[in-house]
């Protein structure tokens, strides 16, 4: 699974940009899915058929990223963010745009590091001057940051482990599920970091009784940090509410009975920002059952977001587990 | 039953965002009584169905059965609990507040804080975040572990109280008063006759981002709806443009989201029939069902009467009961009436 996690999230695709990493994603899942479809927003649907409930489980492929909107009279781009990129986190990053031309992101001279927002910021090409930059990258490139996957003891560090870890378990899931009654739309989303866009049309699409999002969430488990109840390597994470969905009492229980049943080291999550595919889903046409798997990550919308290698697995076993369950009885739908 | 014994019982069942599960059951038996059919979707949505003699039109009154609250969050040393909040919370009311803990068993408990005594000289009169309170229900922090989750609902312990004056004061008065307002209205109805089919509904998790209105009117598809919540109470302090006066009758929202001559019939109709009424201003849609109402599905015209109500988001939101009656009388006309008002003004 760590070779597949190398090669997803050090992939190019910030959100309305997927292409690359739906490519990578779609002969990844391929083998183990009965039909494979791009819809108009650019979601990767992979289904595996089944005469019981439909079940959608969304994993976002899109990044954080930034675009390119314009360029200055010595050659350096001007940036504007795409998704929710904290100007601090961007200093002296490597970037990659989305012609392969590749940047480092450098800051006019501050007096006080409050005063760094996206009109300070530039990229650097390496252009001798305007022209060049021009011919090299011009206004409306998307860009991403570049960065290695790096191993930390049992842990690994990366970028876009926001979502990519999500499309990994969803792959990997979709590899051990041997046998279910259910109707399994696995959709690899666009969009989700500028606002849950890609799962909402997929859910319209797909009218699915119940819908699972993987993503990942934050942790109270580094020095000073927010008070959270998460932490890495105590398991997958059940979500309990984010600032998007309270996830409905039944799909939480079935969630924490399967782990229970199954001895899967799980952990509650309660998040008090933030929002993941699985709201956008619960608000789709009259409402749909929604919940969320959610894999402990620390530093999330930075360079080196860091989650565990446990928990991943953890994860993978849940989803596989409950997508095992007959959806329709557990969840006593007609 | 009484329409003072409803406003005690409906404020008093616990229904915080996303588990309204028990005042949704109050309600459905309620609107039992009063409507040919009576349900709670999955979301628990409480939607009760008034035929109407012919049928060719629906119109959908919508007032939020949810209330704001907290979740247990994280446990601290020494058996005290954190808290997540749902919904807009002040946290300067928060501190000496008594609280009920909704898991697998009721507990109770008190929310704490630091005496002046042994305040900081300087710290007199701040406020402590939200994050930084706690719940303390005197239990060791083991039989917390043991009897407590991650997530059980926290509200504050909650007596509805009828004032000197004559007016209620509780928690969830915000929206439990709209709700009544919805029991009114079918209680009057009973004696009109009316056209199209009247769908009455208690809708989900208003409190974070008018959810249940949204799926409601999504399944609902009503050719009108009404949303019913309540509005600012006038009280010291505060200019009277801000406000609406309590014992003024409901207050009819005016703005940009609102269907303008539908309002002005609506207003119309109380003016004709003597009902006291107010107009409240809403030039940026938000704050209430109507506001996803609207864009639900193809789009549903709406108008919007509120209760004035004072303290909200308080353990002591207080209100006029004649508004509510006011608001029900005028809103069962306007049922009664609303298959021509739309034809001539919506069509």
């Amino acid at each position: 699974m760590k070779t597949l996690i190398k090669k997803v999230v050090e992939t190019f695709g910030p959100s309305g940009r997927e292409d690359s990493i739906r490519e990578i994603i779609k002969k990844e899942i391929e083998p183990f899915v009965d039909s494979l479809a791009v819809d108009t927003m650019g979601n990767l649907h992979a289904v595996k058929k089944g005469a019981g409930a439909r079940v959608m489980v969304a994993a976002h492929m899109d990044e954080i990223g930034f675009v390119v909107t314009h360029i200055d009279k010595m050659g350096f781009l001007r940036i504007s963010p795409v998704g929710g990129v904290a100007p601090v986190r961007c200093l002296y990053q490597r970037v990659l745009l989305d012609n392969g031309v590749k940047g480092v992101i450098g800051v006019e001279p501050v007096k006080n590091n409050n005063e760094i927002d996206f009109s300070k910021l530039y990229v650097d090409i390496g252009a001798k001057d305007e022209d060049e930059a021009r011919s090299l990258a011009g206004e409306g490139r998307f860009g991403a940051f570049l960065n290695e996957m790096t191993e930390l003891n049992d842990l690994i560090a990366a970028k876009s482990l926001d979502d990519r870890i999500g499309c990994v378990v969803a792959i990997e899931a979709a590899r051990r599920l041997k046998k279910s009654p259910n109707e399994i739309h696995f959709v690899f989303t666009v969009q989700e970091e500028v606002g849950l866009r890609g799962a909402r049309a997929a859910a319209f699409r797909i009218e699915p009784e119940l819908g699972i999002a993987l993503d990942v969430t934050g942790t109270g488990d580094t020095p000073e940090s927010a008070k959270m109840p998460m932490k890495l390597r105590n398991g997958v994470a059940i979500k309990i509410k984010d600032s998007s969905l309270l996830v409905p009492k039944k799909v939480k229980e079935f969630f924490m009975a399967v782990a229970e049943r199954n001895k899967i080291r799980h952990q509650p999550e309660i998040l008090t920002f933030g929002g993941t595919d699985a709201g956008a889903i619960n608000l789709s046409k009259s409402g749909i059952l929604a919940g969320c798997l959610s894999i402990p990550t620390r530093y999330i919308h930075s360079v080196s977001e860091t989650a565990s290698l446990s928990d991943i697995e953890e994860t993978v076993k849940l989803l596989v587990k409950i997508l095992e369950c007959d959806v329709k009885k557990e969840l006593a739908l007609e | 039953m009484k329409t003072e014994d409803m406003l005690k019982a409906l404020t008093e069942a616990p229904g915080i965002s996303g588990s309204e599960e028990d005042v949704a059951h109050l309600l459905r038996n309620y609107f039992a009584r009063l409507t040919d059919e009576a349900f709670i979707d999955k979301f628990n949505n409480v939607i009760g169905i008034k035929k109407g003699t012919s049928s060719a039109g629906k119109v959908m009154m919508a007032a939020h059965i949810d209330q704001i609250g907290f979740l247990v969050h994280t446990f601290e040393e020494g058996g005290f609990i954190r808290i997540a909040p749902i919904g807009g919370h002040d946290p300067r009311v928060l501190p000496g507040q008594s609280v009920i803990i909704y898991g697998k068993e009721i507990i109770r408990g008190v929310i704490g804080t630091t005496p002046p005594h042994l305040q900081k000289s300087g710290d007199t009169g701040k406020v402590t975040a939200l994050e930084e309170l706690y719940v303390d229900t005197g239990l060791k922090e083991e039989d917390v572990k043991a009897r407590l989750r991650i997530g059980d609902p926290v509200l504050f312990d909650n007596v509805c109280t009828r004032m000197a004056g004559g007016y209620y004061s509780a928690a969830a008065m915000d929206n439990r008063a709209g709700v009544l307002v919805l029991l009114e209205t079918l209680r009057i109805l009973k004696g009109l006759k009316h056209q199209w089919d009247v769908y009455m509904v208690g809708t989900v998790q208003e409190e974070v981002g008018t959810r249940g209105g949204a799926l409601t009117a999504y399944e609902i598809k009503p050719d009108v709806g009404i949303a019913i919540d309540v509005t600012f109470g006038d009280f010291p302090g505060i200019p009277d443009r801000q406000t609406s006066k309590l014992g003024g009758g409901g207050a009819v929202a005016v703005g940009p989201n609102f269907h303008p001559q539908l309002t002005e019939r609506l207003i119309a109709l109380a003016q004709d029939w003597e009902i006291p009424f107010q107009k409240e201003f809403n030039p940026r849609p938000g704050g209430t069902d109507a506001v996803s109402m609207q864009i639900a599905a193809r789009g549903v015209p709406m108008v919007q009467v509120s209760i004035p109500l004072r303290y909200m988001h308080t353990t002591v939101e207080t209100l006029d009961l004649q508004d509510i009656r006011r608001a029900g009388r005028l809103l069962a006309l306007f049922a009664a009436h609303i298959d021509e008002i739309h034809g001539e003004v919506v069509g």
